[in-house]
């Protein structure tokens, strides 16, 4: 007896009804409870009742605002801007906020403002992040897969090597690396000046504003490559020999044929890791709360650390669910737009 | 429902294994300690074991917690009212924990006579009661090497005369250029737990003159923490790093003993690895007075007993227990921890007058001082530390100041100054 559509629709519904709710108990419930403390100002430690407080967290997270300054005559007859902070701290209006960038013409000052410049920050160094990261882990993954799909000898010895490191904990993989990128005894900063007969001059690669964030980068995408790794040569399995042959039969170099079969073939996977590899490289935390701690100067902030800072350490809790909600709303946006391109190419 | 007799037989046993049992009628007192070194932990199970073999009446159930997690897992349990009878608090959060009605005063229940002895570090005062009484304190010095003094002719402090900052900073200079050490210090920066960093430079700045916050009525930090001397203190502070005299982040804590710098700012707890590896050698010495004083952090864990507590008065036996002077000696030797009281610390080998570790009992008697007692203390903390850290780093010592100067303002002002409010539940 096959069974009806409707009896199949309510399988389907019983088979899907323990991971809804652990879905909706899990995620759901939380994250509208979430939406709702935004609204408060809830504190993890305090005796006093909690308040509805309307949009001042959002406010208190995204207000921004502009001020123009004049330059004035210094004590030493020099001329010169007031100090921003003399100015938004004596001024009642722009009370909390603080500069976040500011453009000099001549004797005018734009100063931009913001409440939280530190959220603003973080929020760039997790798009840097990810733009720096998902090309570089992507393209590491795809290399390794290629290179464990070339039939070469001992590559199911190297395919469980490349994966290794998926299995490790982030935590001792970035402790490992903290002890890599050292300044003074780090593997790296040893390997580099043997490498150049000592003209390497050693770099703080963690305490560096400039080169903190790129450290974790290298140090993400070795870790993580190997999973998009796994994916990718499932991928590159599904793609039919006979393509190879005909191509290699039209004379196709190896080249070539990478560009013109591999590729095309590859671009549901290449669409699919894309997009994982993007929300995850958005959840950065574990390296930056391991390695940095935000630091040096905020160079390596993210909004998920910042998150956990404000709302957890910092018992703000109602904040912390402002960071993440907003925070929601601009991911699920981007990974709209990213499917929707990917679809449209697809469809193209 | 023909299983119902089953199931209501079920729910029987069920309560009655719940319930008391008629073979032990004593009374339960649940105890919650943060997870420490071995040799503590040991000292506290032989005390709870000493409490329970005097009090046939009571039993103690210890529950010890990772210390990482402690904070959370208290502050869990006392969101639901599920705080234990006694539990360990660390002391600059007692304010935070009496202002959220979650632990009551400890001179309700015991005679105030009982912690007269005790150091001032050693109690979690608020609001004129004592809350909070712990059996030891911790106490951080400049840890070297005899040996390292004399390769560059440096005058070896004491408590009474310790260096002076020109001293302290001519002393690094020297030290650098002997090329034996590419930095001479190990400040401890590696640490990246606010707690630490307030514990460990905000008496740095305070020696410097200013301040966490103006301790007259703890409401505001403008002025203190962003005045002259605080800025002094940061210029100084980045200045060891742009020197060359500390590096911002020692790939372990092992600096000193492998001899990779010269001079560690560290604490009691790290002497007995240095006394093994350097032995006579090894000098403890006073950190320098930058200005205004030698300045050390004080107050360490101490015993609270919570509002929601059904037997205060056990508890408070427990705590009386606690205090007496062979368990806080016990516990000082085995910890090697500075003893709350100088009884104790005559009955220990190590502090009493003459011993190795005395400096450190006397470190602590004559410098300590405690950090700010409000509620608003994590905040502080955290505010100091991303300004602490972000100075080190080499922004702006003055914006950086100034901010968390803003965000401790508008944290007291948020939470209406921190007043004791009134509360018709608990207690």
């Amino acid at each position: 007896m096959r069974p009806q559509w409707a009896n199949r629709g309510a399988l389907a519904f019983l088979f899907g009804t323990p991971a809804m709710l652990g879905l909706i108990g899990f995620l759901v419930v939380p994250f509208l409870m979430a939406i709702g403390l935004t609204l408060t100002n809830q504190k993890l430690l305090s005796p006093q009742d909690t308040r509805i407080v309307g949009l001042s967290n959002y406010e208190r997270l995204l207000g921004l605002t502009m001020i123009r300054q004049d330059s004035v005559l210094g004590v030493n007859g020099d001329t010169g801007f007031e100090r921003v902070r003399d100015v938004t701290r004596r001024t009642p209006r722009l009370h909390g906020y603080k500069p976040l960038g500011q453009a000099e013409f001549g004797s005018t000052r734009l100063v931009l403002l913001a409440r939280d410049p530190i959220f603003i920050q973080s929020l760039l160094n997790t798009i840097l992040f990810a733009v720096m990261v998902v090309p570089l882990q992507c393209s590491l993954a795809l290399a390794l897969a290629l290179l464990v799909n070339a039939g070469l000898p001992g590559q199911r010895l190297f395919r469980t090597v490349y994966f290794s490191p998926v299995v490790m904990s982030m935590v001792v993989v970035a402790v490992i690396w903290a002890f890599l990128f050292n300044r003074d005894l780090g593997l790296i900063n040893q390997f580099l000046s043997w490498a150049t007969f000592g003209k390497f001059q050693p770099v703080d690669w963690l305490g560096n504003p400039a080169t903190a964030m790129p450290a974790i980068v290298i140090m993400s995408a070795w870790q993580g490559a190997g999973l998009q790794m796994l994916i990718f040569l499932a991928g590159l399995q599904a793609i039919p020999k006979e393509l190879y042959d005909a191509a290699r039969i039209d004379g196709a170099t190896a080249f070539q044929r990478f560009l013109h079969v591999t590729l095309p073939g590859l671009s549901r996977t290449i669409a699919f890791v894309i997009i994982i590899t993007t929300i995850a490289a958005f959840g950065l935390f574990t390296q930056v709360d391991v390695m940095t701690q935000g630091g040096p100067a905020n160079a390596t902030s993210t909004v998920m650390f910042y998150a956990i800072e404000r709302g957890v350490r910092g018992q703000d809790i109602a904040y912390g669910s402002t960071i993440t909600v907003v925070y929601f709303v601009l991911i699920a946006t981007l990974a709209l737009l990213q499917q929707r391109f990917f679809a449209r190419r697809a469809g193209s | 429902m023909r299983r119902s007799p089953i199931m209501f037989s079920a729910m029987v046993l069920l309560t009655a294994s719940c319930g008391e049992k008629p073979v032990d009628t004593r009374a339960n007192l649940h105890l919650w300690q943060h997870q420490t070194g071995p040799e503590e932990h040991e000292a506290n199970k032989q005390l709870i074991a000493r409490f329970n073999a005097g009090h046939p009446d009571l039993k103690i159930h210890a529950q010890t917690i990772p210390q990482g997690s402690y904070p959370q897992s208290v502050m869990a349990a006392a969101m639901a009212g599920r705080l234990p009878c006694v539990l360990t608090v660390d002391s600059p959060m007692v304010p935070a924990f009496v202002w959220a009605g979650h632990i009551r005063p400890l001179d309700d229940l015991i005679d105030r006579n009982a912690f007269a002895e005790i150091a001032p570090a050693g109690l979690g005062r608020y609001n004129g009661h004592i809350y909070a009484v712990g059996q030891f304190d911790a106490a951080l010095a400049i840890f070297t090497r005899r040996s390292t003094l004399a390769q560059v002719g440096a005058r070896i402090p004491t408590v009474q005369h310790p260096w002076t900052r020109e001293e302290f900073d001519g002393l690094l200079g020297k030290l650098k250029a002997t090329g034996r050490w590419q930095v001479p210090l190990d400040l401890g920066t590696r640490e990246p737990n606010p707690n630490w960093w307030t514990y460990a430079y905000s008496p740095l700045l305070q020696s410097f003159g200013g301040d966490l916050i103006d301790r007259g009525a703890n409401q505001t930090a403008q002025g203190v923490l962003n005045g002259p001397a605080a800025q002094q203190w940061a210029v100084w502070f980045r200045s060891l790093f742009v020197n060359g005299f500390a590096r911002r982040q020692e790939p372990d804590d092992q600096s000193l003993l492998h001899g990779r710098v010269a001079m560690a700012y560290t604490g009691n707890w790290r002497a007995p690895d240095l006394e093994k590896a350097f032995g006579k050698d090894l000098l403890i010495l006073p950190p320098p007075d930058l200005g205004h004083g030698v300045v050390i952090g004080g107050g360490s864990w101490q015993w609270a007993i919570s509002s929601t507590c059904k037997s205060p008065k056990e508890a408070a036996n427990f705590i009386q227990h606690v205090i007496r002077t062979d368990e806080i000696a016990d516990m000082a030797s085995a910890a090697g921890m500075i003893p709350s009281t100088e009884a104790a610390a005559e009955r220990t080998s190590r502090f009493r007058r003459g011993g190795d570790w005395r400096v450190f009992f006397d470190l602590s008697r004559a410098y300590a001082q405690q950090r700010p007692s409000t509620p608003a203390f994590t905040t502080i903390s955290n505010a100091w530390y991303r300004a602490a850290r972000d100075i080190m780093d080499g922004t702006n010592p003055r914006d950086s100041l100034d901010d968390a100067v803003d965000e401790i303002d508008q944290s007291i002002q948020d939470n209406g100054g921190f007043a004791t409010v009134a509360k018709g539940k608990s207690r």
